[in-house]
């Protein structure tokens, strides 16, 4: 028999207790109707099945619950998704399996039971240690909700617990940010994922940005510099842009977004990277569980084949965001094309501490990875000018 | 063909926005030329840009049958004339094919600056002017004063012109009778030789060039052997006929004193040029027909493609936009910064950037124009005389003995509150102060000489926000004053834009120096560095104004839903960029050139 393929899996929780202002993830506020969640779970049992009958040669390495918010969802509900999906897939013993969770809906209960069933890692939507600014985000639970999610965590068993915080938010100075920082490392996390908040058009504080008082870019570009810095003195290595973890707990599953590793996402919203297609489950669970059940309407919203050029490019653009950088070793070999466009777009750019060069790889500094679009963009650029390797011989 | 006796050719002419065209539509209405059903607004201007700004850009002729209260029926043909400053050239054209002309004046608004320019046109032209007020629905209707307005400033008979509303069709009855009453029928001989005037030609891929004249002696006839009398070329007429809004109608012949068309296979335009005359290749006529004064573009400014790839593509463009805009001048020109491009002479602003609208419209071209600039005239150390278009051509300060810069007569008319305002604006832009004359209590009418530089940008737009809307502007080239100019250069991150430089008064320099590099820094994005931005005359800095870095662009979340959309948002990014030309390392998108000349805040 051949070696079996990792393969990551993505399930999509799509559903909370209440919309958080920010938000433009696709979830449903305060609905938990019994008869929906019941065929989403349905719908989800059938989708396995039969996507799982064209992985046999796969096995799974990584799990992610994601939303949404799982937890809300409650441990019943995701050991039954779990149980399913083991049933239809091959997983690892050793697979990361992780599930999100909001502080108002963490349990000891719930805690147990996931930790029974193999949930092995626990990713916990803190955003601010300030209850004044949670209420104004829409967030329904307190700092010291969060504070105790993370103790129950630690009682049940969890080793791998990681923490979300945000930053630019509303009437946020660099100091306060350093502040929340601080305290929340005394929680002793194992991996901590920092974004800057970006107000997308069709939540609701997009209607009020300009009267929120953001922090300005340049104090953003300050508060992210000195995240960075902290977060390293107390012993978390940035590995991608916005996520830094203690030696050995990067997030498996999340990698392999950047690494350009296979996934296979279900639920709503839910996108896979799989057998050589981009393809993007349709934002609304309707249609989602009619696709599957009835099979009368297409689920995917966008479905494409990625020819080996447009690989490259993905290769720059996500690799690019990890500290693993690019090696024009790997480049050229993988796709054929040369690299020297791209270093003398790399250059002058690390002339100006933009980049780094690391054991023969390129990696974005932090000052770097703050105007990645631009360079991103250069990048591409000089690619789509160059020639292919193989042709040129 | 008809009667002299029977026609009548007439134009209207007005002020911008008193209602000329929608007078235009309730003479076809109201003669049935168009059916109610096929009505619709502006329906002369027929071209998109016309309609959407409310404007009238060519002048289009449309033949009018007329049962008159005399129980006669009557040709009338109406040949539109736009209103705007810059296009004065294409009304006195239509003007030499008319024998009247309906001088149309709002009944709130009164004499308007090219209200006055326009009537004298007519006057000049020999034509019999017959006023109309229009607008007498209108609150603020004086249609009385304004009629008094008319004898007192234009000398002109006006206590029994027709009062009436274009808009809601009243009295238009009265317009149709007094135009065949008062405007005076053709005189033209048929049985001599040809002579027909072309007022406009247009270019239909069909069809080839299709010539607009005036017959003024003899017939013309499909099958005839004709000859353009200035070129000399000779074409079989293919077809002739009379206009109609909706398209042309053929005819067996078209005579003396009548108005149409004709087609020929013609393949050059420039065979047919404006103001030339038509006559028969085998019996000629002894001599041409006094034709037009040709027009000057005015204002030169460089156009060149976003994606510099696309040059032949503008060429083609730029060609076939020649066809029906003879009034459009270019030629090829060569930045260092933006490669190659043309450089176009336009009649003014609005010429200009209805000539831009058209090519990115019609032809799909992203553009580049540079700061458009007026032509200089320069007296070299070497004794000779050059005129200078473009600021690239701009000699060595070393080389100039003396410069000049075109002036021209300026007449503003508003009312005398803003005399005050007037003025300063007028001062402000080196404007010489000639005269100022009550035309009456409520109207001043003043005279300034002004250079041509100083006006063509956004004198209007100054001139209208100084005065509440209320003041109105007209204006004509004088002649060249000797001037201290001088060339302003821009340098991004310490190189030399070249397509940036422009010509300017030199006592201006300074100001304007900082104003343009405060304005490069507004409109140029911020980049991953650092960017200086300089303005030097001859190598010394005068200004300098600093694009600080891009601090942060990024996206911050991309998880396995994120990345269609970053890829997405790269594609969003790269074009972007296309409508930005990269001078070294610093990208500048296509407005930053136009937008340096806002110099009026």
């Amino acid at each position: 028999m051949n070696e079996l393929k990792p393969l990551g899996i993505y399930i999509h929780i799509p559903f909370c207790r209440s919309k958080c202002q920010y938000c433009d993830f696709y979830s449903i506020g305060g609905s938990r109707d019994r008869r929906l969640v019941d065929h989403y779970l349905q719908s989800l049992a059938e989708h396995f099945k039969e996507t799982g009958a064209r992985a046999t040669d796969y096995i799974v390495d990584t799990v992610y619950f994601g939303g949404g918010t799982p937890s809300f969802f409650g441990a019943d509900n995701l050991r039954r998704i779990f149980a399913e999906l083991q049933h239809r897939f091959r997983v690892d013993k050793e697979a990361e399996i992780t599930f999100e969770a909001n502080p108002d809906s963490v349990s000891e209960s719930l805690l147990k039971k996931l930790r029974a069933e193999g949930f092995n890692r626990m990713s916990l939507g803190v955003q601010s240690d300030r209850d004044d600014v949670l209420q104004k985000l829409g967030r329904p639970h307190s700092f010291e909700q969060a504070r105790q999610a993370v103790q129950m965590a630690r009682v049940c068993g969890f080793e791998n617990v990681s923490l979300d915080l945000m930053y630019g938010l509303p009437n946020q100075t660099l100091p306060q940010w350093e502040e929340t920082l601080r305290h929340v490392l005394r929680l002793k996390p194992e991996h901590m994922s920092c974004y800057g908040l970006k107000v997308e058009e069709g939540t609701p504080l997009w209607e009020y940005k300009d009267a929120a008082n953001l922090p300005s870019d340049e104090v953003q570009a300050d508060m992210y510099l000195s995240t960075v810095e902290i977060l390293e003195e107390a012993g978390y290595r940035q590995y991608e842009i916005s996520n830094f973890a203690r030696p050995g707990y990067e997030s498996r599953h999340n990698l392999k977004y950047w690494l350009g590793d296979e996934y296979i996402g279900f639920g709503p919203a839910a996108a896979s990277d799989f057998a050589g297609k981009r393809y993007t489950n349709n934002a609304d669970i309707g249609n989602y569980i009619r696709g599957v059940l009835k099979q009368d309407v297409s689920i995917l919203s966008e479905c494409d084949a990625i020819p080996a050029r447009e690989r490259a490019g993905e290769y720059v653009m996500l690799r690019l965001r990890t500290t693993r950088g690019i090696s024009p070793e790997e480049y050229e070999k993988n796709y054929l094309m040369p690299f020297e466009p791209l270093q003398d777009v790399i250059q002058p750019l690390a002339d100006k501490g933009l980049f780094v060069q690391n054991n023969g790889r390129w990696i974005l500094t932090p000052r770097g990875f703050l105007v990645s679009n631009q360079i991103i963009g250069r990048l591409q650029e000089a690619q789509e000018q160059s020639e292919p390797l193989a042709k040129k011989r | 063909m008809t009667e002299l006796s029977k026609i009548r050719n007439f134009s209207i002419v007005a002020h911008i926005d008193h209602g000329k065209s929608t007078l235009a539509d309730r003479l076809l209405e109201e003669t049935n030329t168009v059916d109610k059903r096929e009505m619709e607004e502006q329906i002369l201007d027929n071209m998109e840009l016309e309609r959407e700004r409310g404007i009238t850009i060519k002048a289009r002729a449309v033949k009018l049958n007329y049962r008159a209260d005399d129980g006669e029926d009557y040709v009338l043909n109406l040949i539109d004339t736009p209103g705007h400053v810059d296009f004065n050239y294409e009304v006195s054209r239509s003007l030499t094919a008319c024998e009247g002309a309906v001088l149309v004046v709002d009944a709130s608004q009164g004499i308007e600056a090219q209200t006055l320019a326009n009537t004298y046109l007519a006057i000049d032209a020999g034509l019999e002017v017959l006023p109309v007020v229009n607008k007498i629905d209108l609150p603020a209707a004086r249609p009385q004063e304004v009629k008094q307005e008319i004898e007192d400033i234009i000398g002109l008979p006006a206590l029994d012109a027709p009062e009436i509303s274009a808009k809601n069709g009243i009295n238009i009855h009265s317009v149709l009778e007094m135009i065949v009453k008062e405007v005076p029928p053709p005189k033209g001989d048929r049985e001599a030789p040809l002579q027909a005037l072309i007022f406009d030609s247009q270019y239909d891929s069909y069809r080839g060039v299709v010539v607009y004249m005036r017959v003024m002696n003899g017939v013309v006839r499909p099958g005839m052997d004709v000859k353009m009398m200035a070129s000399g070329a000779v074409y079989k007429v293919v077809e002739c006929g009379y206009l109609h809004p909706k398209g042309m109608v053929p005819a067996e012949a078209l005579g003396a004193g009548e108005v149409g068309y004709l087609t020929a296979s013609i393949k050059t335009i420039a065979d047919t040029r404006v103001g030339d005359t038509v006559t028969g290749a085998e019996n000629p006529a002894a001599e041409p027909l006094p034709g037009y004064k040709t027009c000057q573009p005015m204002v030169f400014s460089g156009v060149y493609p976003a994606d510099g790839s696309k040059y032949g593509d503008l060429r083609d463009a730029l060609e076939k936009l020649k066809l029906n805009d003879a009034s459009m001048y270019y030629t090829q020109e060569n930045s260092i910064a933006l490669g190659f491009g043309f450089r176009c002479g336009f009649l003014g602003l609005l010429h200009m950037e209805i000539i831009m609208e058209r090519l990115e419209r019609e032809f799909n071209l992203d553009l580049i124009t540079t700061a458009p600039n007026v032509v200089y005239e320069i007296d070299k150390t070497d004794g000779s005389h050059i005129e200078v278009y473009t600021p690239l051509n701009y000699p060595d300060p070393m080389e100039i003995a003396q410069a000049y810069e075109p002036y021209v007569k300026a007449s503003i008319i508003a009312p005398p509150d803003y005399v005050g305002n007037i003025m300063d604006l007028c001062q402000f832009r080196r404007g010489e102060f000639k005269d100022m004359s009550y035309l009456d209590q409520s109207r001043v009418e003043l005279h300034y000489e002004i250079p041509l530089n100083e006006i063509i940008y956004d004198f209007f737009d100054a001139l209208k926000s100084r005065t509440r809307g209320y003041g109105s502007l007209d204006y004509e080239l004088i002649g060249y004053r000797p001037s201290k100019l001088v060339k302003l250069d821009i340098l991004l991150n310490g190189e030399l834009v070249d397509a940036l430089s422009f010509i300017l008064f030199a006592d201006e320099a300074y100001a304007r120096a900082r104003r343009i590099c405060e304005k490069l820094k507004e409109n140029i994005p911020r980049q991953m560095f650092e960017i200086p931005v300089q303005a030097a005359i001859g190598g010394k800095i005068i200004a300098r104004e600093t694009i600080k870095a891009l601090r942060k662009d990024v996206l911050a979340k991309c998880y396995g839903g994120d990345i269609t959309r970053k890829k997405k948002l790269l594609e969003k990014q790269k074009e972007g960029k296309k409508r930005m030309r990269t001078f070294g390392t610093v990208s500048v998108p296509s407005e930053a050139f136009m937008a340096v000349l806002k110099m009026d805040e």
